[in-house]
């Protein structure tokens, strides 16, 4: 889902926070992707890569990305649980009141800088 | 090395926006609502079915939006509401900035309503918060009875599902029942509506949730 786009605001992110903190170069940008955000890593460590090639500050920079898994939070019992494939039903129960309690994110955390 | 905390969200630009879209039609009383769909799933046809059942009761403004042409606009003003097009030219999905800049186009002070057709994609407008109250999908019992597996994320955000084209199940191979099992399994709270926008079934009991929905009664 538009991976070179959501590439691109990363990297136009860094770019100014390295300009406010004066950072001579940005080694490593870490981010948090989640499993149900619709986010490909693949395709966006591919684009980060293209991108930061044709970017003074960031030439060479390392993009980590912290998979976030897809997990739900049952009203009825409490528990928690992995979604597998949207599912929100809980498998321990099997009640169907159930919320999203992390799996969405698309979050830039901090970038490593010299 | 420095470690330079960052801790900001990629799509925030657009969060903000959409808060800003959503401020200004709350202080209008104003409800929003975001149709999304694959190409061809008859969004443009629930519209004009839509305005000429409720023309009378409800003030609907439209918000078109295409990759290409103003031919669904000239439909919808045709069905007698003020319309807005938005040609993205190439970009698949509306984003709040394209909204607010719609908005300054209709007379927001006579509307009840605002529908917002978005491009037919049933990827990426899901992941786009336009500010709206509401997200309605519409599928169509043409498309395959598998794509709420295969397209979860667009299932998950809506609030609202139409099936349309019910007077094609005869021609068609689509178990209607383990469609609506897919749905209500990523989406339990999802309202569903089995429509023919062709025939007209099911178009009143739409209609009449909508009026409800327009002044803020669920």
């Amino acid at each position: 889902m538009h991976e070179l786009a959501i590439a691109q605001s990363i990297v136009d992110v860094v770019e100014q926070r390295a300009h406010e903190c004066q950072a001579a170069r940005v080694k490593a940008v870490r981010i948090q992707i989640g499993e149900a955000s619709g986010v490909a890593t693949d395709s966006l460590t591919f684009s980060f890569a293209m991108l930061a090639g044709c970017s003074p500050i960031l030439n060479g920079a390392r993009l980590s990305v912290e998979c976030v898994p897809h997990r739900a939070r049952c009203r009825h019992c409490a528990q928690d649980f992995a979604v597998k494939d949207f599912v929100l039903r809980c498998p321990i129960c099997a009640e169907w009141s159930t919320e999203t309690i992390s799996g969405t994110e698309c979050q830039i955390l901090e970038m490593e800088i010299e | 090395m420095p470690r330079v905390m960052i801790a900001q969200n990629i799509l925030a630009p657009n969060e903000a926006i959409a808060t800003e879209v959503r401020q200004a039609l709350v202080k209008c009383q104003v409800r929003m609502l975001n149709i999304m769909s694959s190409p061809g799933a008859g969004k443009t046809t629930l519209l004009e079915r839509t305005l000429a059942r409720l023309r009378e009761q409800v003030k609907i403004g439209v918000i078109e939006g295409d990759i290409e042409t103003s031919a669904d606009a000239a439909r919808i003003e045709a069905a007698g509401a003020e319309t807005v097009q938005i040609n993205t030219r190439g970009a698949c999905h509306l984003e709040a900035h394209m909204i607010r800049d719609a908005l300054t186009e209709l007379d927001l002070a006579s509307l009840d309503l605002v529908i917002i057709e978005n491009i037919g994609n049933l990827v990426c407008p899901a992941a786009w918060n336009l500010g709206e109250d509401l997200r309605v999908v519409v599928m169509s019992v043409a498309e395959g009875d598998d794509k709420p597996a295969k397209y979860p994320q667009m299932f998950a955000v809506a609030q609202v599902l139409i099936i349309n084209k019910l007077d094609l199940l005869p021609h068609v191979d689509y178990d209607l029942e383990k469609v609506k099992r897919q749905v209500l399994a990523i989406n339990p709270r999802l309202r569903l509506f089995e429509m023919s926008c062709r025939t007209g079934m099911g178009i009143e009991a739409w209609c009449a949730w909508l009026t409800t929905f327009s002044r803020g009664e669920c």
